[in-house]
């Protein structure tokens, strides 16, 4: 079944940069789908137009065969809650605790009175601590946002989505500030959230070297087209060149 | 597939279109402020220049009728100028030829406009070196300036408590002030209000009503306020409210357009409503820089309640007044130590308590 169907998709910001140019895909129930291009080919705006941070200019994106191209206020919100996202430079809250990082994923199926007070039922706890552990940060819960490395900042945005019970998980480039250990590491936890949650992962990544570990299928976007469609083992000289530029050359990442 | 209305415009196009409309109402500006700068040179060379300083007027003749006809007349060569495209505004908005005549044209009148403003500013403050420098007004200075550096000790008690309720003005202003200018400063927060017209409307509306109160001097406050509530420390306390509201509204404001965006982005995507998301992702990010505009606002407060003592609204400024219409400059000498000594302190501890917080 396809979660997601993304037709013919514009976007044109007010300075006049185009950055999507008509991006048509379909994405399967339970796919880890790697988005891959430079810095600028519009692999964010393609994630934020999905979730609708960003409006789309023309086109429709499709989730759970619904068009959520157009919904506005309380559906938009709903829909929102079933798609988690995973920011490159986290986006934590920085001077409140772990806790309550993770538990304002819930956020949007929570009333506003019990959230700007905080008055939450136990079993939101219990959640909280549940995804915590599944990130491995649980002995974390009370320390401030602010004072964690990168990767366990990045874990708590992780198990913070969590609380989402997302369908569908956006991860714009999560690993980009990380070092190449840690990134790895980030990257296991995508991969174990979508094996054992079965939960469908877009994640837009830099290395080729992450790509080919942890990919079902790769996107590839230039100058806001796809022009790459296919499994990551097939990502050869040639295409890395066409992909990449002339210039580039391709660097391991373990 | 659903037909899409704007798939029908190639993209190019919408492009193209955003840009003209927005170089059309750069142009407009660029007119409207031609027509300005017309308008500005031709009043400054014929009343500061021409008829200050050239034929030495006392009275300088006006009329609405000729103000009226140097408008019209400005509208026409302003707008003539401007569709030049040559013109200095046109210049200034990016919408003018690259040419020689352009080049010329905004140098020769970027220099006038400086130099006659700078020579009927001359004119107006009648600048004169003669007076600074005239045996008898330097020996005037120095009577005072020996007589405040030489200060009456006995007016120290009453002083000491003058200088108190001063402080006490400025605190309560302060203290007052922080729950109204909390509520203002979310709804006058472009990036909270933007997404609505409605809630635009009262964004644009309030900004407005701010800006006015702000650009009342908390002097002219006081003289409103000593008049509606009667001279005396009240209606000192009252206009420096009125003002602090209006300007920590500003400052509160501009730190909440100025938070980092990713967390809102990150609580959005939750699905979080707008109340939510302010708690969640703005509160947290803005709580240290309010209080710190705060602290920092009693600070200036205490100097501003001295000021508005002189008009009336209690504490040491009403003090100094009454001193200093006496020409009593011994008790006006300890007044200003005492200010300066104050001032200093509070400024000093403003300091020092919002490094600790930061």
């Amino acid at each position: 079944m396809m979660i997601l169907k993304v037709k013919n998709l514009h976007k044109i910001y007010k300075n006049g940069t185009h950055a999507l140019k008509g991006i048509t895909f379909d994405v399967k129930e339970g796919e880890f789908l790697v988005i891959i291009g430079l810095s600028g080919s519009g692999k964010s705006t393609l994630l934020r137009c999905i979730n609708r941070l960003i409006e789309p200019t023309a086109g429709s994106v499709y989730f759970l065969d619904k068009d959520i191209t157009h919904v506005k206020g309380e559906e938009l919100r709903k829909v929102k809650t079933q798609i988690g996202m995973v920011f490159q430079q986290f986006n934590l809250i920085n001077r409140r605790s772990v806790l309550t990082n993770v538990i304002s994923g819930k956020l949007g199926q929570l009333g506003t009175f019990s959230s700007v007070f905080e008055k939450f039922p136990q079993s939101l706890y219990d959640e909280a601590y549940k995804s915590l552990e599944t990130v491995g940060i649980k002995e974390k819960v009370d320390e401030r946002a602010d004072s964690l490395s990168g990767g366990q900042q990045q874990r708590v945005a992780i198990a913070r989505s969590l609380m989402q019970n997302p369908k569908l998980l956006l991860a714009d480039e999560p690993v980009a500030s990380l070092d190449p250990a840690t990134s790895n590491s980030v990257m296991q936890y995508f991969e174990k959230i979508n094996k054992d949650f079965g939960t469908t992962v877009i994640c837009n990544l830099h290395f080729l070297s992450l790509v080919r570990k942890y990919a079902t299928r790769v996107i590839a976007l230039k100058a806001g087209e796809i022009i790459y469609q296919g499994l990551p083992s097939e990502i050869n000289e040639t295409w890395f060149k066409t992909i990449y530029g002339e210039e580039a050359e391709e660097v391991e990442i373990r | 597939m659903i037909s899409n209305p704007e798939l029908e415009l190639h993209p190019a196009k919408i492009i193209q279109l955003n840009k003209q409309r927005e170089d059309k109402i750069k142009f407009f500006k660029a007119v409207l402020l031609d027509i300005f700068f017309v308008f500005y040179s031709i009043l400054v060379l014929q009343r500061a220049i021409y008829y200050k300083f050239i034929l030495q007027l006392k009275d300088i003749p006006f009329s609405w009728g000729e103000i009226g006809v140097i408008f019209i007349f400005s509208v026409m060569l302003g707008t003539i100028w401007a569709f030049t495209k040559t013109s200095l505004s046109c210049k200034l908005f990016g919408v003018a030829k690259e040419n020689k005549t352009t080049k010329w044209t905004v140098e020769i009148f970027g220099w006038f406009l400086f130099n006659i403003t700078f020579i009927a500013g001359w004119i107006i403050t009648r600048l004169s070196i003669v007076d600074l420098f005239s045996s008898e007004g330097i020996r005037g200075a120095e009577r005072i300036f020996g007589s405040l550096f030489r200060p009456e000790m006995g007016i120290f008690d009453d002083s000491l408590f003058a200088m108190i309720e001063t402080i006490y003005i400025a605190l309560l202003a302060t203290l007052i002030s922080i729950p109204p200018t909390l509520l203002l400063s979310f709804v006058t927060a472009r990036n909270l209000m933007k997404d609505n017209k409605f809630t635009f409307a009262i964004y644009y509306v309030l900004r407005i009503i701010l800006n006015f109160v702000r650009s009342i001097e908390p002097l002219i406050w006081a003289i409103i306020f000593s008049v509606w509530v009667g001279i005396g420390p009240f209606a000192g306390m009252t206009a420096l409210l009125v003002h602090t509201i209006a300007s920590n509204a500003k400052l509160y404001s501009e730190a909440i357009e100025n938070i980092e965006t990713g967390p809102v982005e990150a609580i959005s995507a939750t699905g979080a409503n707008k109340i939510q998301i302010v708690w969640y992702a703005v509160v947290p990010q803005i709580v240290l820089p309010f209080l710190s505009f705060t602290i920092y606002r009693w600070d200036i407060n205490v100097r501003m309640a001295t000021i508005i003592g002189l008009v009336g609204g209690g504490g040491i400024g009403t003090m100094l007044m009454q001193y200093q219409g006496l020409a009593r400059w011994h008790e006006v000498g300890l007044i200003v130590l005492m200010v300066a000594f104050v001032v200093w302190v509070m400024d000093y501890i403003s300091a020092k308590i919002r490094e600790a917080i930061y």
